[in-house]
């Protein structure tokens, strides 16, 4: 337990105090936001009446909450291929690059030092009609006409996403990896388990929680993602984030914009306890 | 991304092993390790900043075609001699018009004043920062955002009387500022919004709103992503008063918009990424304005800019004077200097978009431009349908109405 010095509350009130005015804050005044009628009369005002009336349009609405689980279902998938791709890169780095491991390290991550929007745009030259893909395609006699359906389309989104994601997954299972006492696969060699009884019953549980780790990492933000859809993901590609976007930037309807936004937040906090308790978190923490 | 509050379920693992089975080799690869961690949030941070910034949806923006040409000298920033109180003026502006060559006029006449500008990204950009006191004593806004600004009391009357070209502007650009028999802001800026489409892959030639829904040329339309384009085009291809519209004319334009997704290969938010489309021929036709036009029919791509039966519709870029101003008399100068002759005819040669003056139509030589004005046939003009203004109760139904057709499974 951490003692309650003066020297300890010193250096703890600059990061609590940032944190309330950031993050505690802005999701008062989301929330305060989310029952105004509009945000006619100035942003600050307060001669306004509450209302749930933007809950209702969205609770009520055709569109809105089947793109929330269209989202939720796509930043799945993302997260769920992410980690999947993920997991023999962090395994191989640590069980079998050895010193090189922190080099091969190095250059997983050293696509994350150029610009995130320059890699998303990057895919649009592999996946653009007279793309990377496109031209191979054409070269071999595959197709006649470009397959247009590669850029601008959700699985663009979920494409790109999953290339962005990668390295943000495998780090949190290159940790947990290494943290393996490696002596507990020698006694499991000892005791007459073959290499892959070893991983599934020795490894694999006790990366568990880093796998978790990065999993929720790319789901989480995924949920809200706006930008790679709006790049890569045509008419049909838009997730639940673009049309907050759309309430906060062009449509000038913070409110909606908002009770949108607190509506995603409940829900993935809800989505993530579940799951949290489903695979019984405390059992790997404690 | 990198979000706080991450769960960081590894660590209780770590501590309990840590004083007891760690080697030391391990201990050097975790260091290792949390540096590579460190280094990629700090890099993640810095990767997410265009996540918070994306690149705004802008209603028309002023893209130059060409750095503007400095054929006049810059007029002197610097006031002479201090012998007044150093006078300022300030303008809620777009990009690329702060440089002097968009007002020539004034800073002729009044080379003391420090013209100062700051910047909007789009029409609610800097809607949302008149709204929230950014306090510049001018705003440039385009239609229909006008009567936003006068509900909000954001704006004053203009004195039409001390603006010396006000009669040489063309009434129907008067009364895009004209509301109630009040002018609230000086026209300037305008073009035009109308079916682009390449010759080469749409021979039959395009001449009604309609082809947006065409099914031949599905996969390669391009609708502009913003409500307040979207909804007076369709109103007007079905005959409909954009500015009464009733709940069933907005559900049907809202259906119609839904159907034509599957037609539309992406909506577009910036002219460069239309016009890659068209010289890609991934687009064959898309809602587009003339600047676009002038640009790929000069770099050589075969386009046409249709004209609709229904008529092409057309913005404004209007300019008004904050409420809360102190420097009244010298916006009305400011505003009046840019209906002069010299700024005129560099919005038209160096950025290719219209000027609400006419007077001045004959210094564009170049055919492309006078093609893409159309100022070579006036019938068109006559024909077009102008942004009229529009409340701010209209404005949400119309964004809800687009984002729902967006977001529609």
């Amino acid at each position: 337990m951490l003692k309650r010095t003066p020297a300890a509350w010193a250096l703890m009130s600059p990061p609590a105090l940032a944190l309330v005015a950031f993050f505690v804050v802005p999701l008062i005044l989301m929330a305060a936001f989310s029952l105004r009628p509009d945000i006619r009369g100035g942003l600050f005002t307060l001669a306004w009446r509450p209302t749930l009336e933007h809950y209702r349009t969205i609770v009520e609405g055709e569109v809105y909450l089947p793109l929330l689980w269209t989202s939720v279902r796509v930043a799945f998938g993302v997260a769920f291929f992410a980690t999947l791709l993920a997991y023999p890169v962090a395994y191989f780095l640590v069980f079998r690059a050895r010193q090189r491991g922190p080099l091969f390290l190095t250059l997983l991550i050293l696509p994350f030092w150029t610009s995130y929007l320059l890699r998303i745009i990057s895919w649009k030259i592999i996946l653009g009609s007279n793309g990377l893909i496109n031209s191979l395609l054409e070269y071999t006699g595959l197709v006649d006409e470009p397959v247009r359906l590669l850029l601008h389309s959700r699985l663009a989104v979920i494409v790109t996403l999953v290339y962005v994601w990668l390295p943000f997954v495998a780090l949190p299972i290159y940790a947990a990896l290494q943290r393996i006492n490696r002596s507990l696969l020698e006694a499991a060699a000892i005791l007459g388990a073959p290499p892959w009884l070893s991983f599934v019953r020795v490894t694999l549980p006790l990366s568990l929680p880093g796998v978790l780790a990065g999993f929720l990492m790319v789901f989480i933000p995924t949920v809200g993602e706006y930008v790679t859809p709006l790049l890569v993901g045509g008419s049909r590609g838009r997730l639940y984030g673009n049309t907050i976007e759309t309430y906060f930037g062009d449509g000038n309807n913070w409110p909606l914009g908002s009770a949108m936004a607190l509506i995603m937040l409940v829900g993935v906090l809800a989505l993530v306890a579940i799951v949290a308790r489903l695979v019984n978190l405390r059992r790997f923490v404690e | 991304m990198g979000k706080p509050g991450t769960p960081d379920l590894p660590r209780p693992i770590a501590s309990q092993m840590e004083e007891t089975m760690w080697t030391k080799r391990n201990r050097r690869y975790s260091a290792t390790a949390m540096l590579f961690v460190i280094a990629l949030i700090l890099s993640a941070c810095g990767g997410a900043t265009p996540t918070t910034a994306p690149p705004q949806p802008t209603a028309p923006p002023p893209q130059p075609t060409e750095p503007p040409q400095p054929t006049q000298p810059p007029p002197p920033t610097e006031p002479p001699e201090p012998t007044a109180a150093p006078a300022e003026l300030s303008v809620l502006e777009w990009a690329f018009y702060e440089v002097p060559e968009m007002w020539v006029e004034f800073g002729e006449a009044h080379p003391e004043v420090e013209v100062t500008f700051n910047f909007g990204a789009s029409n609610p950009d800097i809607y949302a920062k008149t709204l929230a006191g950014s306090g510049e004593d001018i705003v440039h806004f385009y239609t229909p955002d006008l009567q936003f600004y006068v509900d909000e009391g954001l704006i004053q009357p203009i004195d039409t009387s001390k603006i010396t070209h006000w009669d040489e502007i063309p009434a129907g650009f008067q009364e895009s500022c004209t509301i109630e028999g009040v002018v609230y802001c000086v026209p300037w800026d305008w073009g035009f919004s109308s079916i682009l489409y390449r010759t080469d892959k749409v021979p039959e030639g395009i001449d009604s709103w309609a082809a947006m829904f065409d099914e031949r040329y599905a996969g390669h339309i391009s609708m502009y992503d913003d409500a307040t384009s979207v909804v007076p085009v369709t109103a007007h291809m079905l005959g409909y008063d954009e500015r009464n519209l009733t709940d069933e004319q907005l559900e049907e334009i809202k259906q119609l918009w839904i159907e034509q997704r599957d037609l539309n290969l992406f909506y577009w938010v910036d002219e460069p990424t239309l016009e890659e489309g068209f010289t890609s021929g991934d687009i064959w036709l898309a809602f587009a304005w003339n600047g676009a036009y002038y640009r790929l029919l000069s770099a050589g791509v075969p386009v046409a800019y249709a004209d609709p039966t229904e008529g092409r519709e057309s913005w404004t870029g209007l300019y008004a004077i904050s409420a809360t101003t102190e420097n009244y008399d010298l916006a009305l100068e400011f505003l009046d200097g840019k209906l002069g002759e010299q700024t005129a005819t560099h919005l038209l040669v160096d950025y290719a978009y219209g000027h609400v003056n006419p007077s001045f139509y004959e210094v564009v030589e170049d055919p492309n431009l006078v093609e893409a004005l159309a100022l070579d046939d006036p019938s068109i003009l006559e024909r077009t349908n102008f942004t009229v203004p529009i409340s701010a109760e209209e404005r949400d139904r119309w964004v809800q109405m687009w984002a729902e057709v967006q977001a529609a499974p």
